[in-house]
């Protein structure tokens, strides 16, 4: 029997790991900072012969997803990466993924968005695609982009719908660290090749996605607006199975750290919740008891778990790496209050938005602002 | 946890260093990250990394904002690194030709340009000053020579280390503590 390996590897490489692990068919590319290293790793790999796949250049990332789902049409195991515009630049073809109900895996790795530029992490570029009918993960740390590339392509393909997998650029993407990588045949027995219902096949024509009357396409519709749902259910079992196999847990649609006795808990998403760690250790030595509650799935929003996990008359401090325009604050705080309300009167709810276009969040700054928050 | 930051110009091979000494951690049974900065800035624009050595998980993912050891790989640039940020009595490494001392801080010299072009570490640019570099901040920092010299191996595992283990020893071995 093999036994796992460490290696030490950059936020991107251990993203084009685990897409090597998942055995993927195709891989549509176009570069863009901070994701480029992605590509780079999986046509370098697609190029020796370690991975057999097909890298297909395209010249942008509008190309790119429309490559992305015609290969996921023919019944290819595909994926891709992006970040910032380069998201922007897919978002018609990010509908047809979805609408096409097709499950392609994607990385965006966290940027912010011109004008003006930017190369640092934030939240906007993937939180304008909150409606696209993608599900989309956050994660913490380079291991938990590895263990959740191979969770999402689980879970597209279980209900064929397409998954972001997103991380900060930088703070991630060029983080150094050890990777736990499990067997392959480990891998193999949580991620069995993909067997599409359906696909698009020269030798029996048929047409997909063609124009439809109101009531058809009011059909479609529901059954995407319902079966991203299921996501939920099915994104926890992936990280069940997940840690069955692997003995790796990153926590199922969310994650947390010293929350059961908590008063003030702190609700924020990707890497700055790996620094909240600390933060929460500072204001416990001062007294306050403090928590995590990190969500990993942002789209669709795990409005039960989240509710089930926030301690009673709890003060939630909801820390935003984007901006809901025309409302104060971010776009967290309004997903989480739209889901509290009626449900869970007896909690409160603060917001800031904090480390827009790569601003440093240490432990010490934000344990001092969540103080600030308290008072407020 | 223990926090390094290093600070430097464009060129001086501050990535590379950051990555050996997370590497170094790692292969003398820690954890280690390194986390450099990224910028649009040039060549010979200041720059910096930082590095972490943990025995458990790191989960920080900022810069080094008051770390316990600053490494200065130019002596032109001791008072803007001290500046930026140092732990009450963080620890300063400093490439110089001559002992120097920083007020306040317990402060470690070594002359990593002599060493490279002892070394022939040269390339266009000038002497390859981060081997030396790493070789010195593992003393400081007491990890064993022979982790120095595994990582580098690691690093370059096609007999093309032989220079690196030179340069990396000469320096582990001529840091030198300064007293102020």
């Amino acid at each position: 029997m093999q036994t796992a390996q460490v290696v030490m590897v950059t936020g991107t490489h251990a993203a084009a790991l685990a897409v090597k692990s998942a055995r993927v068919d195709v891989v549509p590319g176009y570069p863009i900072t901070p994701q480029t290293g992605i590509m780079e790793a999986l046509a370098g790999m697609i190029e020796s012969g370690e991975l057999d796949a097909r890298f297909i250049p395209v010249e942008g990332e509008h190309s790119a997803m429309a490559a992305a789902v015609a290969a996921s049409a023919a019944g290819a195991r595909v994926f891709t990466a992006t970040s910032a515009n380069g998201l922007l630049y897919m978002h018609e073809v990010l509908h047809m993924a979805s609408g096409g109900r097709l499950p392609v895996v994607m990385c965006n790795v966290n940027r912010g968005i011109f004008a003006p530029w930017t190369l640092w992490a934030d939240h906007q570029d993937s939180f304008s695609q909150r409606d696209t009918g993608w599900i989309q993960y956050h994660c913490s740390s380079n291991q938990e982009v590895f263990n959740t590339i191979l969770q999402a392509f689980r879970v597209a393909e279980q209900i064929n719908i397409p998954v972001m997998v997103n991380f900060d650029g930088f703070s991630i993407s060029h983080c150094l660290m050890p990777l736990t990588l499990p067997p392959q045949e480990d891998i193999d027995r949580f991620l069995p090749p993909y067997q599409p219902e359906w696909r698009l096949d020269p030798a029996h024509p048929s047409s997909f996605s063609n124009v439809t009357n109101a009531p058809e396409y009011a059909v479609f519709r529901r059954m995407l607006a319902d079966d991203i749902l299921d996501a939920i259910p099915l994104a926890k079992q992936a990280a069940r199975e997940y840690k069955d196999i692997t003995g790796m847990w990153d926590g199922d649609t969310i994650d947390t750290y010293r929350l059961d006795d908590a008063e003030v808990v702190v609700f924020a998403i990707n890497s700055m919740a790996g620094e909240l760690r600390l933060s929460i250790d500072i204001l416990r030595e001062q007294g306050i008891k403090a928590g995590l509650l990190r969500p990993r799935l942002v789209v669709p929003f795990p409005a039960e778990d989240i509710i089930n996990a926030l301690p009673r008359n709890a003060q939630v401090m909801v820390l935003d790496r984007n901006y809901n325009f025309g409302h104060p604050g971010g776009i967290l705080a309004s997903e989480l209050k739209s889901v509290l309300f009626g449900r869970r009167n007896d909690v409160t709810v603060k917001n800031r938005v904090m480390g827009i276009g790569g601003v440093d969040l240490t432990r010490r700054f934000m344990a001092a602002e969540i103080r600030a928050m308290m008072d407020e | 946890m223990l926090e390094i930051r290093i600070n430097g110009f464009g060129g001086q091979g501050s990535v590379t260093l950051s990555h050996l000494l997370a590497q170094a951690a790692v292969e003398n049974g820690e954890y280690g990250q390194a986390l450099p900065f990224f910028g649009v800035e040039r060549r010979g624009a200041p720059v910096r990394a930082a590095v972490r050595i943990s025995p458990t998980t790191i989960y920080a993912h900022s810069q080094c904002d008051l770390p316990d050891y600053v490494v200065v790989m130019s002596e032109k640039l001791i008072e803007a690194a001290v500046n930026e940020g140092i732990a009450e009595s963080g620890t300063v490494i400093v490439n110089a030709p001559h002992p120097v001392a920083v007020a306040n801080h317990p402060t470690w010299q070594v002359d990593a340009d002599a060493i490279a072009r002892e070394a022939g570490l040269i390339s266009g640019d000038g002497p390859l000053i981060n081997i030396p570099l790493f070789g010195a901040v593992c003393r400081v920092l007491n990890i064993p020579q022979s982790i120095v010299e595994q990582t580098i191996l690691n690093k370059w595992p096609n007999g093309n280390a032989e220079r690196n283990l030179a340069a990396a020893g000469r320096a582990y071995h001529t840091v030198t503590r300064i007293t102020g």
